[in-house]
């Protein structure tokens, strides 16, 4: 179980190495330029993977997606934030 | 696999001389070695571009990365995982590599990360 932080837009190395080494046991929080990894298509692409995402919400304000983001893709806040790393016993920041 | 597991797995994403997270990476493990912890360390991705040799980094003001690496073993690092995908994406041939390489495939990347309790990432 691997909570794997992703602040990288899509198609850089850092999401494709991220990508492909995501599992269904595993959270991904999408953060900084991660959030635009919500958007329709790279989203279908993570989605892939089966595993469960979310994207801080403070990121996804400041970049105007807050509104744009679908339903199921929580977005949380910095307190929830720790609540997710004590629930992971380890984290993989990709940047 | 015994040293396939251990406290800490440092991961170096970033290449040799891009920025400079390939070296705090590698004295980050240095630094935990020195102090006996148990420490890993994979190259991942671009990460893997460190280990080309005969690196002279020289010719751009930097210092090369290799002797940096060429020390781990000093601090009980005895193995390089290394991403097999990211070296034949890159051309680089295995015979190249350390002797301390070992080519994993992204399954045996996923277990080695789960392995460890601590992912330092670089």
């Amino acid at each position: 179980m691997i909570l794997h932080t992703l602040n990288a837009l899509p198609d850089t190395p850092a999401f494709n190495d991220c990508l492909s080494l995501l599992s269904s046991q595993d959270s991904l929080l999408l953060l900084g330029d991660g959030v635009y990894g919500a958007l329709p298509e790279p989203l279908t692409v993570l989605e892939r993977s089966g595993v469960a995402i979310c994207a801080l919400k403070s990121d996804v304000a400041a970049a105007g997606l807050t509104d744009v983001l679908p339903a199921h893709i929580r977005q949380i806040d910095y307190d929830e934030f720790v609540v997710l790393t004590e629930k992971y016993p380890r984290q993989q920041a990709w940047y | 696999m015994s040293s396939n597991s251990g406290q800490t797995l440092v991961v170096l994403r970033h290449s040799p001389y891009g920025s400079g997270l390939s070296r705090s990476g590698i004295d980050a493990a240095l630094a935990a070695g020195a102090f006996e912890q148990s420490v890993n360390v994979l190259f991942l991705g671009a990460g893997v571009l460190q280990l080309i040799p005969e690196q002279d980094a020289s010719t751009i003001g930097s210092k090369n990365i290799g002797k940096n690496i060429a020390s781990l073993p000093l601090y009980d690092i005895e193995t390089f995982w290394v991403d097999a995908q990211a070296t034949a994406k890159f051309g680089i041939d295995p015979q190249v590599l350390p002797p301390q390489a070992r080519l994993l495939d992204r399954d045996a990347l996923r277990t080695l990360m789960c392995n460890h309790q601590h992912l330092l990432s670089f």
